[in-house]
């Protein structure tokens, strides 16, 4: 229970707070994509950073979560990367990005059906071999509930999760976003996936936008972590004893760096509520 | 291969006004032109609209951030 650690992701803007308070952050998330075609300078200073403290990549333009089977290019700078930098793990999004040549700019919420349940577990396995490891998936936020799915997004995550080796990414503020825009109970959510198989979490903010009456949830990374996404938190580390990696990310409008770092002690606190109710449970069992 | 060309429709209705528009104003017979399965049909012609226009909306967006700060093509997630 004491193997948990809290990150932030790296973003050029918050490389000196960061470097500055490694005492403080336990690992770093870089998005593997920048790097894909970085100069060969930028791939030793990402070295030199994994020396200093663990790294993870994440990527977020595989586009796993498809029918259509992913770029064996992607996965090659994916693989050739992770082979230079030796992270922690590598995780990717069960999104799609892309579809006939479109590319569509950002991460989608891929039809929750059998074909993208089967697309994404072939995607997953071509994954592991070309990588050499499975990635962490991640789960995405939604603004449109998706066309064409026959299920929701817990049955859907959870077949993905169940028949792969890959264990699961559990971003909390796109729970929280998609439970709040599409009214579902983001706690009962969290008793229909297999927890035990959650590795890492991400936190982040977003910002409501939309008409008064139909407003939804943007997951933006431009604001600061809200209180129901810490709740939610301290329900998951309540609910799954393993070690959890806790990532903090943040895109721009850039508080000081003792903001984030404060989110972040917050986080330990959720996490270590959590743990504690866990144990008095074990405790009165 | 219905699925994948499902994935088309999406990502083109996402990102095109024009095609957008144009399925807006007629989802069914978009979605036939489009080949696609009757169950998918059904689907889309009782898409979320209000989610469409958000999500097309927050790409147009996003790739207008991107390119003023001439970095397209760098992803954050």
């Amino acid at each position: 229970m004491n193997s948990d650690r809290f990150g932030i992701g790296w973003r050029p803007r918050l490389a000196a707070g960061i470097l500055a308070n490694l005492d403080r952050i336990e690992i770093v998330e870089v998005i593997a994509d920048d790097y894909f075609y970085a100069a060969r300078q930028e791939r030793r200073a990402l070295r030199t950073l994994g020396a200093q403290t663990p790294v993870t990549l994440h990527g977020v333009s595989l586009g796993l979560a498809s029918s259509v089977p992913v770029d064996s290019r992607r996965l090659e700078h994916m693989a050739r990367l992770c082979g230079e930098i030796e992270p922690a793990f590598w995780s990717e999004h069960l999104a799609f990005v892309r579809g006939g040549g479109i590319e569509i700019g950002h991460l989608a919420a891929p039809p929750r059906c059998e074909a993208t349940i089967e697309g994404a577990l072939a995607n997953l396995a071509y994954a592991k071999q070309i990588v050499g490891v499975a990635p962490q998936v991640e789960n995405v936020a939604t603004l449109i509930d998706p066309p064409g799915s026959d299920r929701d997004e817990a049955a859907w995550l959870s077949a993905i999760v169940r028949n792969s080796e890959s264990s699961l990414l559990l971003d909390l503020h796109n729970l929280h976003a998609n439970a709040v825009n599409f009214h579902f109970d983001a706690s009962e959510f969290l008793t229909r996936i297999p927890t035990e198989r959650i590795s890492t979490i991400h936190l982040a903010g977003g910002k409501w936008i939309g008409r008064e009456g139909s407003r939804r949830l943007l997951d933006d990374h431009l604001h600061d972590v809200p209180d129901p996404v810490y709740e939610l938190l301290e329900d998951v580390a309540f609910r799954a004893p393993q070690p959890l990696t806790v990532i903090l990310e943040r895109d721009g409008k850039f508080p000081s760096i003792e903001s984030l770092l404060d989110q972040l002690d917050r986080a330990r606190h959720a996490v270590a509520r959590g743990r504690e109710r866990l144990l008095q449970r074990e405790e009165a069992a | 291969m219905s699925a994948s060309r499902l994935e088309t429709f999406l990502a083109r209705i996402y990102v095109d006004d024009v095609a957008r528009e144009q399925f807006l104003a007629d989802p069914r017979g978009q979605a036939m032109r489009a080949g696609l399965r009757s169950d998918e049909i059904e689907n889309l012609v009782n898409i979320d609209r209000e989610g469409l226009e958000m999500f097309a909306h927050s790409l147009q967006h996003k790739k207008a951030k991107k390119l003023q700060r001439g970095i397209e093509g760098t992803w954050t997630s």
